[in-house]
């Protein structure tokens, strides 16, 4: 009898992927440091961004703009640059705070850092730097297929403490290369919110960091709770040389309007 | 003194085309004046009543919480407590009720709107539940019915909610169906929660279109927070004339009971957000406010109404002193060898002026008091009508969806003074020249 309940039990093992192919906890915790690390870079970052927003009952809107990041101060700042309405607002982040300055108004005012940026779907953590092994505790799921790509699927609950706009998220990791493919952000009620799909990775070589950086070439956000609101990030133009400090500073997105 | 008003009034009767012409254009602009501060009275009196159904008390307890520095939650800890010290020390103290506060995003299967979020327990609003009225289907649904659906007491359910018919439309809800509302937590993070529609009501002026009401128990869920907080004690006077004068009492009872409080600012809590975070506190502040704060956004109505009023008051009383003016320098003309004998057998200076300026005060007072009483007819008449208004805008405007003019005495007494004040000035400078006309050349000017 108690071979046959061991045969079914090591049959069941067989039969069930999860059990199989379980990352332990060490394997999961590196996967996200290494999404983090491949991300960041010790230097400075610079690239030109698109932003389209889809939002049922409205006109589709284009946002052109350039972000700037120095990683070892947490610093970000975002010039939008198209439409000509909007061309000279932006954001910039200085020790944990976030302002927005409208130059119609010539007035900064304090965000949130959960801010959706111009409103789209999109927020400051899109633009900046991945923080995830820092900001949530991460556990397998189970390896899954995405496509024709395997994926270890994950999951990541906020640290207590820690200010997020999602506190947990799913994410299917490639198996293969180790970048993120999907992710979704749920909210505290455990409502599905946004999916995000990260269809193409692309790399450059810092020489800062003696290693490659790796950044999203286009991000697509799907809205859970607004159905058919959608928001796509294209990155292009990464460049990893080191930027003027006066850059980050209320001063400098000031003159870019006047 | 009496003699002058006799020959005042013969002088009135006299030229009684004269009298009859500038009187009636004296009336009608008094009667179009008090129409106007009825209308301006009428907004006004709408804008008390939406905000102290809506969204405010005549005075408010709120507060902030900051568990950091860069946090700013419209939240009051130990609300009960807080309500205990409200409720002994108010003077002229009608009823409190407390309510939840928040900001979140109503979505619909198809649509979605921002608004601001109200806690409410359905069982303590009685005024609530007296100035609400269901709207009709037809209100929110295209070629819907005349049928009210819903019930205000279904706001008792915890997953309950209240909207407005423009809002239902808008989102294009009935009472029954289920939508999402989505907030930010004081943390940050995102929360959810499903509400069903429960009744939908007759709109409210403007405010309504920003103001949904859910359970009480539903906001605390949606918030996460515990049952001894709230958004605000909204507190209710018998006279809200007082409403600056028991804040300012309050803000005193809860200093000395060891609260802090913050400076007034006169702003709708939803604008001190960035103003809070700010700051360089934590903990808990309590923030006072009057009715008038919390529609401060909308004060620029009344200030576009009351000027559109005073302008029109300079115009019209230019006009008025104009055709006076003329019309006294005329009748002097006519009446010099009258006046030439008056002087003749004694009169004074003084006295022909004092003759000239009663007849105008008089020709004013008989006018303005007529066209008050014209003006206060032709509102009441108005309103009784309940003329509807069609357009969006006037209806955002006037903040009502039928017209509404509110006559007050002090109107009556502002238009009928002010205009008669404006005919006996405009009749100063013929009665003057009149006063000072030599006898024998009066006499002479008549042969």
């Amino acid at each position: 009898m108690s071979s046959k309940i061991f045969g079914a039990a090591v049959a069941l093992a067989l039969l069930t992927p999860d059990a199989a192919w379980a990352l332990d906890q060490k394997k999961v915790d590196a996967i996200v440091k290494e999404l983090d690390d491949r991300q960041r870079n010790s230097g400075d970052y610079k690239a030109l961004c698109y932003i389209e927003q889809k939002e049922r009952g409205k006109n589709d809107l284009v946002y052109q703009g350039v972000f700037y990041r120095r990683d070892e101060d947490d610093k970000l700042m975002i010039l939008f640059l198209k439409p000509k309405s909007e061309a000279g607002k932006g954001y910039l982040r200085l020790d944990k705070n976030m302002f927005m300055y409208d130059p119609t108004v010539g007035k900064w005012e304090r965000r949130t850092e959960r801010e959706r940026i111009m409103g789209t779907d999109s927020r400051r953590q899109d633009f900046d730097e991945s923080r995830l092994a820092e900001e949530f505790d991460a556990k397998f799921v189970k390896d899954d297929k995405l496509g024709k790509f395997a994926v270890h699927h994950l999951e990541l609950k906020a640290k207590k403490g820690v200010d997020v706009a999602y506190p947990v998220l799913h994410m299917w990791i490639d198996a293969a290369t180790g970048n993120m493919l999907k992710r979704q952000d749920f909210a505290l009620s455990g409502r599905l919110m946004r999916t995000t799909y990260y269809p193409k990775w692309k790399k450059v070589f810092s020489e800062s960091k003696g290693s490659e950086v790796y950044y999203p070439e286009q991000i697509r956000i799907f809205d859970e709770v607004e159905k058919g609101n959608k928001t796509t990030v294209v990155i292009t133009s990464v460049d990893l040389k080191s930027l003027d400090a006066n850059i980050f500073t209320k001063a400098w997105l000031e003159s870019k309007s006047r | 003194m009496g003699m002058l008003i006799q020959i005042a009034a013969r002088n009135l009767v006299k030229a009684r085309l004269r009298t009859l012409f500038l009187g009636s254009a004296l009336t009608l602009v008094t009667a179009l004046l008090i129409l106007l501060l009825a209308l301006s009275q009428g907004v006004t009196d709408t804008m008390i009543r939406s905000a102290t159904t809506l969204a405010s008390g005549h005075v408010n307890v709120a507060g902030w919480f900051k568990a950091k520095v860069g946090d700013s939650a419209p939240l009051v800890t130990q609300r009960e407590k807080i309500r205990k010290i409200v409720e002994e020390n108010t003077p002229g103290l009608d009823f409190v009720v407390d309510r939840g506060r928040g900001w979140g995003r109503v979505i619909s299967d198809t649509s979605s709107l921002n608004a601001g979020l109200t806690g409410i327990d359905i069982d303590t609003e009685a005024r609530l539940t007296e100035t609400l009225q269901l709207a009709e289907e037809s209100e929110y649904v295209e070629g819907g019915s005349a049928e009210l659906h819903g019930k205000l007491e279904d706001m008792a359910r915890p997953d309950g909610m209240l909207l407005f018919a423009a809002q239902a439309k808008r989102l294009e809800v009935r009472v029954g169906d289920v939508v999402t509302v989505t907030v930010e937590l004081m943390s940050g993070a995102r929360n959810t929660a499903e509400f069903t529609v429960v009744a939908i009501a007759k709109d409210l002026g403007m405010m309504s279109n920003w103001s949904v009401f859910v359970n009480s128990a539903g906001i605390r869920k949606l918030y996460a927070l515990s049952d001894d907080v709230t958004g605000a004690l909204e507190i209710h006077l018998e006279d809200h004339t007082k409403a600056t004068e028991v804040m300012k009492h309050l803000t005193g009872v809860f200093e000395e009971n060891g609260y802090e409080v913050m400076d007034h600012d006169p702003q709708a809590f939803f604008m001190k957000f960035e103003t809070v975070q700010g700051e360089d506190w934590t903990g808990q502040k309590l923030d006072l406010t009057i009715w008038r704060d919390e529609v401060s956004y909308m004060s620029w109505l009344l200030l576009l109404i009351d000027a559109g009023a005073f302008l029109l008051m300079v115009i019209l009383s230019l006009i008025i002193a104009v055709g006076i003016t003329n019309s006294m320098m005329m009748s002097v003309r006519e009446r010099t060898s009258e006046i030439g004998t008056l002087r003749a057998i004694g009169m004074s200076r003084s006295r022909v002026l004092l003759m000239f300026l009663t007849e105008s005060l008089l020709l004013g007072l008989g006018s303005t008091l007529l066209g008050g009483l014209l003006g206060m007819g032709l509102a009441y008449g108005l309103n009784a009508a309940a003329i509807p208004v069609t357009s969006t805008a006037v209806r955002l405007i006037l903040m009502s969806d039928t017209l509404h003019l509110v006559v007050t005495p002090g109107q009556l007494v502002l238009a009928t003074l002010a205009f008669s004040i404006v005919a006996s000035l405009a009749a100063f400078l013929p009665a003057f020249r009149a006063s000072r006309l030599q006898p024998v050349k009066a006499i002479q000017h008549a042969s």
